[in-house]
């Protein structure tokens, strides 16, 4: 299961946003028992570590840390804010 | 400083300071703003931020209207966030400018995660940016508690403000404890460090830290102002040359 993230806004800042950004993913996927959930970065400007710790902190929580992967991508503030919250 | 001032200081005849003038905007050693008798002249590569370092010294409520650069809450402050778009428009790289953003995003969001409630007087952050001779700057400034007390609570130990910020920079502690956060300012100093021509420097009451090559030259412009902020001003430069 992939979630667009870019249908969260272009610019992903702030811990309240990323919070309501994970309770909205939550009441909207209904991931079937060991599918994956995939983070799709494509189209989104930037992302904050605040806002990517809310959003990965919650779903790990359901989900289990090994299910919720984030896809690859050429952003920076993804590459940096993961760098960051996965240390 | 106006023509006239020049006229008056040097004792040359005001032909002859335009004259000057143009030759030394044509070399980009310094920027015009403003139109007519209100012209001023700036030396170029340095930013302008009177206004925004009186208003975080200030021991009273700021008089006044801030004007724009003034966030009351944190949806105006996220709606400014995206007119950093706009400097890829004067040379910033794109590949930059999700950084730059990021960056901002985590220093003006602090601001309301941790004065929420306990503002000074003026609810929200000052936020503005500059660009000038291939130097952008960025000042996010807020009237709340500072970090040594928003800190202070969690851990007694810490002992002033200097410590607090160095906590705050360079160790996972936050004032929101017991959530478990305190990464953005370590993000922060990260992306800063990482680049080449790049710097942050953070004030808060009698603290002052900086980091990144340029961090030296943020904190000279922050330190120059003779008043600590009431709460917190930080400042963040880069080179986009």
């Amino acid at each position: 299961m992939r979630i667009a993230l870019k249908s969260y806004g272009t610019i992903l800042t702030s811990r309240p946003a990323g919070r309501e950004a994970a309770l909205s993913m939550k009441a909207h996927i209904h991931p079937v028992p060991g599918e994956m959930i995939e983070l799709d970065f494509d189209g989104v400007l930037s992302v904050g570590p605040s806002w990517l710790d809310e959003v990965l902190s919650s779903l790990r929580g359901d989900y289990g840390r090994e299910r919720v992967i984030c896809l690859p991508t050429k952003n920076f503030s993804v590459i940096e804010s993961l760098r960051v919250i996965d240390a | 400083m106006r023509p006239n001032d020049l006229k008056k200081e040097l004792g040359i005849t005001p032909q002859a300071i335009h004259r000057h003038l143009r030759s030394m905007v044509a070399a980009s050693e310094i920027e015009v703003i403003g139109r007519g008798p209100k012209t001023l002249y700036y030396i170029a590569g340095n930013p302008r931020l009177d206004k925004v370092l009186n208003w975080s010294a200030s021991n009273d409520r700021p008089a006044g209207d801030p004007g724009e650069s003034n966030c009351e809450t944190r949806d105006v402050f996220t709606a400014r966030l995206s007119h950093l778009s706009s400097l890829t428009k004067t040379g910033l790289k794109e590949e930059d400018l999700s950084l730059v953003i990021s960056v901002a995003g985590e220093i003006g969001n602090n601001c309301f995660d941790h004065n929420l409630g306990n503002w000074r007087d003026v609810p929200g952050c000052w936020f503005e940016f500059q660009v000038t001779a291939g130097r952008l700057w960025i000042c996010i400034a807020d009237r709340g508690q500072g970090v040594f007390r928003s800190l202070r609570r969690v851990d007694p130990s810490i002992p002033d403000d200097q410590s607090a910020l160095i906590t705050a920079f360079e160790k996972t502690l936050s004032g929101r404890a017991p959530e478990n956060r305190g990464n953005g300012l370590k993000f922060v100093r990260n992306i800063i460090v990482v680049g080449e021509k790049r710097g942050v420097a953070c004030r808060s009451g009698a603290g002052i830290v900086d980091y990144g090559s340029l961090g030296q030259e943020c904190r000279s412009v922050l330190a120059v102002h003779p008043h600590p902020p009431i709460g917190t001003v930080t400042l963040i430069l880069w080179s986009m040359i």
